[in-house]
């Protein structure tokens, strides 16, 4: 028999009983759909928190130190232990570029005259080449030991009027605290420039260790009598910019002694992989030698030093991302099944109630693969008709839901493809059995069924 | 196949059926219907009739005994070959229709069509040609259960005959007609006698019986006697000239008699109408 001849005979079968067929299609529909609906959420919820990166930052290696069973991203369970002095004997060390510290500043606004911005977490004491030139759209990166701040588009536009280079920002850190700093460059894009950042959009600015973390370490002296705003935090006592020296601190003995960074970065020559592999080497046998003050803490074996490129912790966060979305479509692809054995459900009992019908077509020279085809055909047209409709429905929650949580909306074509590869299949399976039943009945006996 | 081969030969064909009791529906039943021959059958209800034409139609098997269609044993055959045969060389009227429910009287036509893979149009148009020819062309597109009993004989009788078959089979299909829509179809019977198809015509109706040129007179699953009937077409009267065969000889004496005892039977049935 012709396939469209089939088809056109399958179609009249499924079109004679009309709410039968949608509530067995209802199945596949339900299952196709929530498996879209939830792998287009899911890789929206991965666009969303990861952004659409191709990292740039590939000579870096981040470092921080933690327990080693801890799970999770970039800095989970870390703990300062990375001293200035270990910083700059880092440097000094073949195969490595440079090495610096990256800590988040307790501010709590940025201001200019009299306009005042919110700023929470947005802004980061780093080394000058943390911004690097290529992401620099005007201006320049700034330097150590001066007051100077690159700040991104969403910083330099949240005031009423444009911050631009030269521009003097204040500011405000918790406790009231406050420093001037120099806009001395403006990066092109909003999304973050490391792993330690994540990589949304959102504002941020940065401003060099030296004085804003560490300053206080070793250049407190020459601070005292520099710019106004230094002077003014050192007066207050320091209570709420950290890299604070009290001499208190000093007399605890060397261990705890000094600036220590939770966060460093690592720069290779270059970004291939063997260059990256003999920084870390370097980076991680000193650290962990006794030369370093860093191995002071590590000593007790509670900490260890952990050291990545982002494109590996990237690939870290999509991995545990990528769980949770498979386990979501593991449910949803159990209701796929559900409806997969309410489709052969329908068939085996479409097939008995219709034995002497199928008794006629073999009377009348149907052949077994001819019953076989038919309510194959039957099954697989209901499959494709719940995979249609489903991944329309799947694909219409998924934008809704996106637009709900305010997520870039991804749809996963791949996956939609797979669904109504799936679809078809769940009607090959389900329809099999019963269309092998069908096949087999023996002619004389099906006509006397009553 | 030589033309001089027979259609059906039945060898002690026999059909057991193993019950409380054992009840045999053919007990040994042995028959030649040469090409081109017309033949009906007559008996009781529940003489086997129906048996032997499933038997014939190559949709029940025989316990027992050899039945041969178009020079080939068919219990040799493969099921594919044996659906074959039923699709293009046998036509089956069934005594009770068995018609395709959902689909209209033009499509149960065609149905046999389909599965010989013939085209839509085509098809269509030999189906609505049939049902012109069984007097049924304003019908097409009813369905079974919008027509009455004798109209859906005629759409089995349709759908037999659409593959043009060699041989029909037809177990009573003028049981639900009237005199005149009986008359029509007996001469399409004849029709399709005439151009050489093998006809086998189950019948209650002695009139409907001696269309044929022979009656095979069943009791209790064997032939009781072979009557011949020398004009085949009018059916009436005494055979002219004496048969050679010693029973036929008999039969042909008795013919009145054996009528009257044929109806008499007939009529202890309780319902004359098909079987169900
Ligand atoms: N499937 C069956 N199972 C048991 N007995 C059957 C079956 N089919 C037919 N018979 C018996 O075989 C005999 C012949 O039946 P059938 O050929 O239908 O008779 P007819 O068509 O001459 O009325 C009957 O006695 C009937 O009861
Ligand atoms: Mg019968």
């Amino acid at each position: 028999m012709k396939p469209l001849a089939l088809l056109r005979l399958a179609w009249r079968s499924i079109a004679g009983h009309r709410l039968r067929s949608a509530l067995t299609t209802l199945g596949v529909i339900i299952g196709v759909a929530a498996v879209i609906a939830f792998v287009t959420l899911g890789a929206s919820l991965q666009a969303g928190i990861v952004g659409d990166i191709s990292p740039d930052d590939q000579r870096n290696v981040y470092g921080w130190a933690a327990d080693p069973g801890t799970e999770g991203g970039p800095l989970a369970g870390a703990q300062p232990v990375v001293s200035e002095a270990d910083l700059a004997a880092l440097e000094e060390r073949s195969g490595i570029d440079a090495a610096y510290g990256y800590a988040p500043l307790g501010t709590q606004a940025v201001a200019t005259g009299d306009s005042v911005v919110p700023l929470g977490d947005g802004a980061f004491a780093t080394g000058p080449t943390y911004v690097r030139e290529d992401d620099i759209a005007t201006g320049r990166q700034f330097e150590q030991g001066e007051p100077e701040a690159v700040v991104n588009p969403a910083v330099a536009g949240a005031f009423e009027s444009n911050v631009s280079v030269g521009d003097e920002l204040t500011l405000v850190f918790q406790g009231g605290e406050t420093r001037t700093v120099t806009v001395v460059g403006i990066t092109d894009t909003s999304e973050g420039l490391s792993p330690f950042e994540g990589f949304g959009q959102s504002p941020r600015l940065y401003v060099p260790t030296d004085p804003f973390y560490a300053g206080a370490d070793s250049a407190a002296d020459e601070e005292t009598d520099g710019n106004e705003s230094a002077e003014e935090s050192e007066a207050d006592g320091n209570a709420s910019a950290p890299g604070e020296d009290d001499p208190g601190n000093e007399s605890d003995g060397e261990a705890a002694a000094g600036t220590r960074y939770t966060a460093i970065v690592v720069e290779a020559p270059s970004a291939d992989d063997a260059a990256i592999d003999r920084a870390k080497e370097q980076a991680r046998s000193y650290l962990e030698s006794d030369a370093s003050d860093a191995s002071a803490l590590l000593a007790s074996g509670e900490l260890e030093i952990v050291l990545q490129t982002s494109t590996q912790l990237l690939s870290q966060l999509q991995d545990i991302l990528g769980l949770l979305q498979n386990f979501i479509v593991g449910v949803a692809a159990i209701s796929l099944l559900v409806g997969s054995i309410g489709i052969a459900n329908i068939m085996l009992v479409s097939v008995t109630e219709r034995t002497r019908e199928i008794g006629i077509m073999k009377a009348v020279g149907a052949q077994n693969r001819d019953v076989l085809g038919l309510f194959l055909m039957e099954a697989i047209v209901l499959g494709v008709i719940g995979a249609i409709l489903g991944t329309a429905l799947g694909l219409a929650t998924g934008y809704l839901g996106a637009q709900y949580i305010d997520l870039p909306l991804v749809y996963p074509l791949e996956y939609v493809a797979l669904a109504i590869a799936v679809g078809v299949l769940v009607g090959v399976f389900s329809g099999l059995y019963p269309a092998w039943k069908a096949a087999r009945t023996d002619p004389i006996d099906a006509l006397r069924y009553e | 196949m030589a033309p001089s081969e027979p259609a059906v030969t039945l060898d002690d064909v026999r059909k057991t059926y193993q019950l409380a009791e054992t009840v045999h529906a053919l007990d040994g039943v042995s028959l030649t219907l040469p090409r081109g021959s017309y033949t009906a059958i007559m008996g009781p209800s529940g003489s086997g009739k129906s048996t032997l034409m499933n038997v014939i139609g190559c949709l029940d098997t025989p316990t027992e005994g050899r039945v041969v269609i178009d020079g080939a044993d068919v219990s040799t055959l493969s099921g594919r070959e044996r659906t074959r045969l039923r699709g293009i060389e046998i036509g089956f009227v069934f005594q009770t229709f068995n018609l395709m429910p959902r689909l209209t009287a033009l499509e149960n036509v065609a149905m046999p069509q389909l599965f010989q893979n013939v085209g839509r149009t085509d098809r269509n148009e030999r189906a609505r040609d049939l049902l012109d020819r069984v007097g049924l062309a304003d019908r097409a597109d009813h369905r079974p259960n919008e027509l009455s009993g004798g109209q859906r004989q005629r759409v089995a009788l349709a759908r037999a005959l659409v593959n043009d078959p060699a041989i029909v089979l037809a177990d009573e299909p003028s049981g639900n007609l009237d005199t005149e829509t009986e008359a029509g179809i007996l001469d399409l019977f004849a029709e399709f006698h005439d151009a050489g198809t093998t006809l086998l015509v189950v019948s209650h109706e002695r009139h409907v019986a001696e269309r044929a040129e022979r009656i095979v007179h069943l009791l209790d699953g064997k032939i009781e006697r072979i009557e011949a009937l020398n004009d085949a077409r009018n059916g009436s009267g005494p055979p002219s000239a004496g048969p050679d065969g010693t029973p036929p000889s008999t039969v042909g004496r008795d013919e009145h008699g054996g009528s009257a005892t044929d109806r008499g039977t007939d009529q202890e049935e309780p319902d004359r109408g098909p079987d169900r």
